[in-house]
């Protein structure tokens, strides 16, 4: 029973213990940590976007992205199967020997 | 005012000074926003406690992490077990009785350990601890009631353990 009333008095001593007490101070050093951050937070806005993008969490899924919209436009033009204009008055040309003209080649007969 | 919040609720001066930090900043870019619907002090309360929760929740997922990967056998750190809090506002004949108290704060669900600590370490009243909490008088004192039971039980544990 003693017992047991003791550690009534100890577990309400405990509880009362905060009593009285004083608010903590911080590190002096502190404030001037939070000022440097607040001056660093005031950069505009080109150098905080520069910050932002060279974030490694942003720089390589936007590589990542760059690189895989390249390879798709690469491959889509490579699987074209319709050739040029250009291409086909070539070879146009070529088969009728139209391409080359030298002047050696031209018979141009005067009037 | 936000350091000592922070300190009693994180009980660790580094994380508190990190969180106190953390509040500036916010308190700087979003004081634009702020309409004086309540006092700047509340407004810098809820913050305070905002962000002390934020920075308890991250640690509880490392430290849930951690022992995952330890039973892996994953060889992360060690987890060492918190040392006990000294506040340093506290009366050096309190001081042992005091770091009880805050292991046992520290095992209380959240808004119990918001309203007790911001009651008996900021000094706060009930009217506005539910300013700051934004929620009825009835509810802190709710509140209150249960932290203390809570508390109560955790050291009558605690020193029965003891005998």
């Amino acid at each position: 029973m003693s017992t047991k009333k003791s550690i009534q008095e100890e577990v309400e001593k405990t509880l009362n213990s905060l009593e009285g007490i004083q608010r903590a101070s911080a590190n002096p050093y502190l404030f001037t940590l939070i000022k440097a951050r607040l001056e660093s937070e005031e950069r505009g806005f080109w150098s905080r976007a520069l910050t932002y993008l060279s974030r490694p969490s942003v720089a390589v899924p936007a590589i990542v992205l760059t690189i895989l919209i390249n390879t798709a436009i690469f491959f889509e033009l490579k699987s074209d199967k319709v050739p040029p204009p250009q291409d086909e008055e070539q070879a146009f040309a070529r088969e009728y020997n139209l391409s080359d003209t030298t002047i050696y080649e031209s018979t141009i007969e005067p009037e | 005012m936000v350091y000592n919040t922070a300190l009693g609720i994180l009980q660790n001066a580094e994380d508190a000074e990190d969180v106190t930090q953390e509040v500036f900043v916010q308190v700087f870019e979003s004081i634009k926003t702020f309409k004086a619907e309540s006092k700047l002090s509340t407004w810098l309360y809820r913050i305070t406690v905002s962000k002390a929760l934020d920075h308890l929740r991250r640690k509880k997922r490392k430290k849930r992490f951690a022992y995952i990967q330890s039973l892996f056998g994953a060889g992360g750190e060690t987890i060492i077990e918190k040392p006990d809090f000294n506040h340093p506002g506290v009366a050096l004949d309190n001081k042992e009785r005091s770091a009880m108290l805050f292991r046992a704060i520290d095992r209380l669900p959240e808004n119990q350990k918001i309203a007790f600590t911001l009651h008996k370490v900021e000094g706060l009243s009930y009217q506005e601890i539910s300013d700051v909490m934004r929620t009825s008088v009835s509810s802190v004192e709710s509140l209150m009631h249960r932290a203390k039971n809570n508390l109560k039980k955790l050291l009558q544990d605690h020193y029965q353990s003891k005998e």
